[in-house]
């Protein structure tokens, strides 16, 4: 039982973090119909935009990952700003485009940080909280409560503002958002910044819990993706469940299957998505090629 | 667009190295004149590139110094660096490359899986490799032309072992390490070395060399309450267990091999976490010698960056390379590996005497981590 629940912690931990990820991807692909395979590239400069800052000022973490956040918002909308020419016109090069970013963002960050990496200190200094035998590590609460809230954030953004609300019509039909004066392009953008400051939310929660280097959004950008899959590729709610299911099924397999873990992880995936392919909250699929 | 290009000059460039017959290349003649042409090849892009960079700036800093100092015989070394991006298909391509171009050594690389998979190819175009890798399969394969600057994984857990079991009376010993070809070697190794001595782990764990979660298998540890946790990973992942199995309030003693003794295992898991773990390694800090300071500061004035140990055993290596190439006069093949297993050289990392199979050193000592540095454990 204590091995059960010990194990939980650390799925719905990362679960968390996957599922901000993932967040990230669908808000992309459900205004543009593009997958942006330079999220996980993003996510890393994230980390590392916020580790900096954090060990070079020492003011609080939460203006670190402001910073962060800020600076990969501008990072996608830069990428976004690139693509905009091809929008609608060759939606191949656009995925081959992403993939070139995430290649110069990896490039770049050796460039600027050097190949080795840095750990970054817990930002909350109190030691783990012990229920009953079960440790509860302070820092993975304030992930788990800082991830809900920027889900929390991001769904009032979407159902209760007039930007969010074009951007859901953006994402529903771009031809009659058009039509009833919505700039595709403004939203496209948005999408971009919200979904690289989504990664950068992730990578600088994920930062003090790993080790910071270069190739860290290999892995992240790919467990984000498959939860995205998961989830129901597009949808947010989705994504929150994919994120928090892939966390979780990666954390048992972990227990149970020892070194076959990840491809167990990774079948059952498979499976899944077999049986269901358009992921659990699926929705009709956009394409815009 | 350059994508494209390049990838169609690698596809070229593979279709001819594959064309190349083997050790049929026009190896430099005796007596020759012009540069020695040393090949270092070390992975420069990609995940494992850290270890690549330094062991390139450990090899180039003996040539460069070898150079200076007037060459082999008067004539300069020339030496080039590839990048094998920690990829043995890449490396087997680039073994070909250099048989047909001439080289008359190989240094580097870092990785087990790259030398291992280059080792049949070298051993053809009688190519001597002084390789970084310490995995026990380098050493099984008998290969007259591969040498290990380090010892294997087995010398390292033999004597952590023998700390352990023999000298500090641990019996309750839990094993944690990834099925990677690194973590693989010390599982097996630590492994064995505990069955000699009649002790049973009271828990062995294998995670996958991606995982950063630890909570599933570290419980598990836990209800077996350890004295010892042994971890078999490389340099961040010993960290983030280590990190881990405190915040799970696992109270044992860490031990492993070399990649707890760096500044990269002890910040990743934090200063204080990493206070007393013990530590097998031939190369335990840059103050634990005269010559060790010496080379440590030569380094620092060079690079501006601490030296340790993927550096100083390149440079061991790289050292060893030079003195063999003095005695042969320049001359490859058969004659330079032959060289090259005479050579004894009180080196950084230890004595070097090579062994049948190729081995360098055969002993490594034990550290304990204090304040995030390593430093000797006194003799008991």
């Amino acid at each position: 039982m204590q091995v059960f629940l010990q194990t939980l912690i650390g799925g719905v931990t990362f679960g968390a973090v996957y599922a901000l990820v993932a967040m990230g991807f669908s808000i992309v692909y459900r205004t543009m119909g593009l997958v942006n395979f330079a999220h996980g590239s993003v996510v890393m400069i994230g980390a590392y935009a916020a580790s900096t800052f954090y060990l070079a000022t020492q003011l609080p973490f939460a203006v670190a990952i402001i910073v962060a956040i800020t600076v990969t918002g501008l990072i996608g909308l830069i990428i976004e700003r690139f693509l905009r020419p091809l929008e609608n016109k060759d939606f191949t090069l656009m995925l081959i485009g992403t993939i070139g970013f995430g290649a110069v963002l990896e490039a770049g960050a050796v460039l600027i940080w050097g190949a080795t990496g840095h750990a970054v200190p817990s930002p909350v200094a109190t030691g783990p909280i012990d229920l009953a035998g079960i440790r509860i590590p302070t820092y993975n609460l304030v992930v788990i409560a800082v991830a809900a809230a920027a889900t929390g954030l991001l769904a009032l953004f979407l159902q209760r503002t007039k930007r969010g609300a074009a951007m859901q019509a953006v994402a529903m039909d771009h031809q009659a958002a058009t039509a009833v004066g919505i700039h595709v392009g403004r939203s496209n953008a948005m999408a971009f910044a919200i979904g690289a400051g989504l990664a950068a939310l992730a990578g600088s929660l994920i930062g003090p819990m790993l080790y910071v280097n270069p190739t860290m959004g290999g892995t992240l950008g790919i467990k984000g993706f498959a939860a995205a899959m998961l989830g129901g590729f597009g949808s947010m709610p989705g994504a929150i469940v994919g994120g928090l299911a892939f966390g979780l099924l990666d954390a048992f397999a972990a227990g149970n299957f020892q070194e076959y873990s990840e491809l167990v992880t990774f079948l059952v995936f498979a499976v899944i998505v077999m049986i269901r392919p358009t992921g659990i909250f699926g929705e009709a699929t956009v394409n815009r090629a | 667009m350059s994508f494209a290009r390049s990838s169609i000059a690698a596809a070229a460039f593979i279709a001819l190295a594959a064309c190349a017959p083997p050790g049929q290349s026009a190896a430099p003649e005796a007596g020759a004149t012009g540069p020695l042409k040393i090949a270092n090849i070390n992975a420069q892009s990609g995940q494992l590139s850290s270890l690549g960079q330094w062991e390139h700036k450990g090899v180039k800093l003996a040539i460069d110094e070898a150079n200076k100092a007037g060459g082999v015989n008067g004539r300069q070394i020339q030496l080039d660096l590839f990048d094998d991006q920690g990829d043995p298909t890449i490396g087997t391509n680039l073994a070909r490359k250099i048989a047909s171009e001439g080289y008359i050594a190989m240094l580097g690389t870092a990785e087990s899986a790259v030398t291992l998979a280059m080792a049949p190819i070298l051993k053809d175009a009688k190519i001597p490799n002084i390789t970084s890798g310490q995995s026990p399969k380098l050493a099984e394969l008998k290969s007259p032309f591969l040498f290990l600057n380090a010892p294997t994984s087995v010398t390292f857990d033999e004597t952590l072992a023998k700390y352990l079991v023999d000298d500090k009376g641990h019996k309750k010993i839990a094993l944690i390490s990834n099925n990677g070809a690194y973590g693989a070697g010390e599982h097996d190794a630590f492994l064995a070395a505990l069955k000699s001595r009649n002790v049973t782990p009271v828990a062995d764990e294998i995670v996958t060399p991606d995982q950063k979660d630890f909570n599933a298998n570290l419980a598990k540890i836990r209800e077996e309450e350890p004295e010892v946790l042994f971890i078999g990973a490389e340099e961040v992942q010993s960290g983030l267990i280590a990190k881990q199995a405190r915040e799970l309030g696992i109270e044992a003693t860490f031990a492993g091999g070399a990649p707890m003794g760096t500044d990269v295992y002890a910040t990743t898991a934090g200063t204080e976490t990493a206070e007393d773990s013990v530590v097998s390694s031939p190369y335990l800090s840059n103050e634990a010698s005269d010559e060790i300071k010496a080379f440590a500061a030569k380094y620092k004035a060079a690079y501006g960056e601490d030296a340790r140990m993927h550096v100083a055993k390149a440079y061991d290596g790289a050292s060893i390379l030079i003195e063999a190439l003095k005695q042969t006069g320049g001359e490859g093949g058969q004659k330079l590996a032959d060289a090259i297993r005479g050579v004894k050289r009180a080196g950084l990392l230890g004595d070097y005497t090579f062994d049948a199979n190729g081995v360098g050193i055969h002993e490594t000592k034990i550290g304990l981590v204090k304040d995030g540095k390593v430093e000797p454990e006194a003799a008991s």
